[in-house]
C-alpha cells in the first residue's frame, strides 16, 4: 500500500467516527477509536470520546458510578494511554 | 540505536497526547461547572449537522434512485397489506375511543395535561446511553423529568424522560435506556423492568402471575401510563419465576414527533 493511502487512514478513521457517533450505532465510534488507537497515538481517539459523552451523555448523580462517569471519554484515555507502551515498541 | 529524529518524534507524539488529555479533562471539567454550555453548544450544532443528513438521506431514499423495479413491487404489496391491517386495528380503535369517551364522562375524569409536541432531531440509534434530543427546551416549558410520549397524553404511550434542557433542546432518556430500572404493572402484578435498549426490558415476575404476549405495561410511578406491551415470556418448570421480555409499541426509528408533558405529582 502505498504512504499517499495509509496517510490518509487515520483522518479518514476519524471522520468515520464522527460521522457514526451522529448517524449510525455506538459500536461503530468504539471500533474506531480502538483501531485508531491501536495504530497510532492518536488524540482524535480522545476527541471522539469527548464529542460522543458531550452529545448524549447527562451526567445522573441517582445512577451511582456508572450515572456520572462520561464512559467514552474514559475509554479513550485508557486506549490512548495503555496501548501507547505497545505501539512505542512494535510500531515505530 | 534509536536515532535522534525518533526520539525527538516519539517526545513529541507524546506531548501531542498529554496536551490532548489535558484538553478533554479541561472541557470536561468546565462542562460540568457551567452547568453544560459546552453540552448545549455541541448538541444545538449536532441537532442541525443530523437534520442536514436526514434530509439529504429520505431525498436519495425516496428518488427510488437505488431501488430496482422488483424491490419497489415488493415494498409496493407489503404497504399495501400494512395498510389493510392498519385500517382493521383503526376500526378497533375508533370503537374503544368512543367506549372510552362514554366512561370517562360517566366518572368526570379531568382531562390530563396540557404538553408541547416537539420534533426528534437526532438519531435514536445512535447514542451509547439510550438517549435522544427533541426540539423543545426550556423557552417551550419543558423542565428535567417531565415525560416523553409517543402520541398524544391521552392514548400515547411513554417512552422517555427528559434529563437535561436546554434553551431550545433536550435530552430525552429512553424509559428502557440500557440498565435504567423502571417499577411497573402487567395485569395488576408488580414488576421490575431493566432496559436492555432499543426500546426493550425485561423483568421476572412470579410463575403464578399470568403474562400473556400483547399484554399492556402500566408504570405507576408515570401516572398509571402505558410504557410497553409483552414481547415474549419465557419459564423454566424448575424455576418459581418467568422472565418477561417487554418493548415499546413502535419503532423509535419510525418516530419523528413526541409529546412533552409535565410528570404527574
Amino acid at each position: 500500500m502505498s504512504y499517499l493511502v495509509l496517510s490518509k487512514v487515520r483522518p479518514a478513521l476519524a471522520v468515520l467516527g464522527f460521522f457514526s457517533a451522529v448517524f449510525f450505532s455506538p459500536l461503530i465510534p468504539l471500533a474506531v477509536m480502538i483501531l485508531l488507537a491501536f495504530r497510532y497515538a492518536a488524540w482524535e481517539v480522545l476527541v471522539l470520546g469527548l464529542f460522543v459523552d458531550l452529545l448524549w451523555f447527562t451526567p445522573d448523580s441517582t445512577g451511582g458510578l456508572f450515572g456520572v462517569l462520561p464512559l467514552f471519554t474514559c475509554i479513550g484515555i485508557v486506549l490512548v494511554w495503555s496501548l501507547e507502551p505497545l505501539r512505542s515498541e512494535f510500531l515505530t | 540505536m534509536m536515532s535522534s529524529y525518533l526520539r525527538n518524534e516519539r517526545q513529541a507524539t507524546r506531548r501531542r497526547l498529554i496536551v490532548a488529555t489535558v484538553v478533554v479533562v479541561l472541557v470536561v471539567t468546565v462542562d460540568l461547572l457551567s452547568g453544560g454550555i459546552v453540552r448545549g453548544f455541541v448538541r444545538t450544532t449536532t441537532s442541525v449537522v443530523w437534520g442536514i443528513g436526514s434530509r439529504a438521506m429520505s431525498a436519495v431514499v425516496s428518488s427510488g434512485f437505488f431501488s430496482t423495479r422488483h424491490a419497489l413491487q415488493s415494498e409496493n404489496q407489503l404497504l399495501k397489506r400494512e395498510v389493510a391491517q392498519l385500517q382493521s386495528r383503526i376500526a378497533g380503535l375508533e370503537k374503544s375511543e368512543e367506549e372510552n369517551a362514554q366512561l370517562r364522562d360517566l366518572v368526570g375524569m379531568i382531562q390530563g395535561p396540557v404538553g408541547v409536541t416537539a420534533p426528534i432531531v437526532s438519531s435514536t440509534r445512535s447514542s451509547p446511553y439510550g438517549t435522544f434530543l427533541v426540539g423543545a427546551g426550556k423557552v417551550d416549558g419543558v423542565v428535567e423529568g417531565s415525560i416523553v410520549m409517543a402520541g398524544s397524553s391521552e392514548r400515547g404511550f411513554v417512552i422517555g424522560e427528559v434529563s437535561d434542557v436546554q434553551e431550545h433542546l433536550s435530552l430525552v432518556t429512553e424509559i428502557f435506556a440500557p440498565a435504567v430500572e423502571i417499577e411497573a404493572s402487567i395485569n395488576g402484578a408488580p414488576i421490575v423492568l431493566k432496559g436492555q435498549g432499543g426500546g426493550n426490558a425485561r423483568g421476572d415476575t412470579p410463575r403464578a402471575v399470568t403474562v400473556d404476549v400483547g399484554d399492556s405495561v402500566v408504570a405507576p410511578s408515570l401516572g398509571g401510563r402505558l410504557i410497553g406491551v409483552v414481547g415474549a415470556v419465557s419459564s423454566d418448570p424448575t424455576d418459581v419465576y418467568q422472565r418477561v421480555y417487554v418493548r415499546i409499541p413502535a419503532n423509535f426509528s419510525t418516530l419523528q414527533f413526541v409529546y412533552v408533558v409535565p410528570r404527574p405529582q
